[in-house]
């Protein structure tokens, strides 16, 4: 039987003047996770991850896991990591040093994704402060499931980017509140 | 002499990497998922060093530390703030609260083991 869910985001902070050049800001975040996604995959997983399409996981039939961190402050928005649920497990047991075998269920493999997904944005939101747009993280949440969508409840700005790993691709979805 | 060191994350995940990074060495390692763990796991095992987040649920790391430089007894334990927050107004804000050093997420196991040596001394395991 096929799974369904859905997440809905809703964005209720204030928002405020920035410094930083405001009219490409998605595009900006969209380049800071674009070098944040790779330093990540290196430096724990010592593993390459480089741009490429973004794949349409979602119609694969397989089951997905989403790690998602939010960004709250003077810019809003947050970050979905969004994989099939088989590379989440491989990731996890490179991380942590485990076998398959030894990997507890999902719970292992849900917990490293958030905190992979912590980590990305987190370079970011550093990056943001120092550029004078302070924000805090939210605490990471992970979704699994198959079908789900990710859908705002207003209006926001969206970008998908793509990541190849060896023979997995993977897919980072940016939303921000837009600015004005 | 074994130290003690206490990691207080609310990640297990990186609470793993840490226990890992410390096989190798004459140490033993407790933990704690957020502040208030961490403030009663310090009071109980009087850590060599804590280890510690900043971003976690019921007490984040900022607050575990202010009331650990607060009490008496364990005013005087070395922290090493491990984050992914690295932002230059945030790390000025906590090197005021007294730490003996900062790593930012992501980090290499010898990164950690670096910074660690350089607060207490760590030594290898004898060989069995």
């Amino acid at each position: 039987m096929r799974r369904c869910a859905s997440v809905t985001m809703r964005f209720e902070m204030t928002f405020m003047t920035t410094t930083i050049k405001k009219t490409n800001l998605i595009d900006e975040v969209g380049d800071l996770l674009n070098s944040s996604v790779p330093e990540v995959f290196n430096t724990m997983l010592t593993l390459e991850a480089v741009p490429a399409s973004p794949p349409d996981l979602h119609s694969s039939g397989e089951t997905l896991v989403a790690g998602s961190v939010g960004f709250i402050g003077d810019v809003n928005g947050v970050v979905y990591l969004h994989l099939t649920a088989a590379f989440a497990r491989a990731l996890a047991g490179k991380m942590l040093g485990l076998t398959d075998a030894e990997l507890e269920g999902d719970e292992m493999v849900n917990d490293v994704i958030g905190e992979v997904s912590n980590m990305i944005v987190g370079a970011v939101k550093s990056r943001l402060c120092d550029s004078g747009s302070p924000c805090v993280l939210t605490i990471p949440c992970v979704v699994r499931g198959q079908d789900f969508k990710v859908a705002s409840a207003g209006a926001s700005e969206r970008r998908l980017l793509g990541f190849r790993c060896g023979a997995d691709h993977f897919l980072v979805e940016l939303l921000m509140k837009p600015s004005h | 002499m074994s130290k003690k060191i206490l990691t207080v994350d609310d990640s297990k995940t990186i609470r793993m990497i840490i226990q890992r990074a410390f096989r190798a060495h004459d140490c033993s390692l407790c933990e704690a998922a957020n502040g208030e763990e961490g403030l009663a796991v310090a009071a109980r095992e009087k850590p060599d060093l804590i280890i510690l987040d900043i971003t976690m649920p019921v007490m984040d790391g900022i607050t575990m530390l202010t009331k650990l430089r607060q009490d008496p007894e364990l005013k005087a334990t070395p922290v090493i703030m491990l984050s992914a927050e690295s932002g230059q107004a945030n790390v000025a804000t906590i090197s005021q609260l007294g730490i003996s050093d900062y790593l930012v997420k992501p980090f290499k196991e010898e990164q950690l083991l670096e910074k660690a040596g350089k607060v207490i001394a760590l030594q290898l395991k004898p060989a069995a």
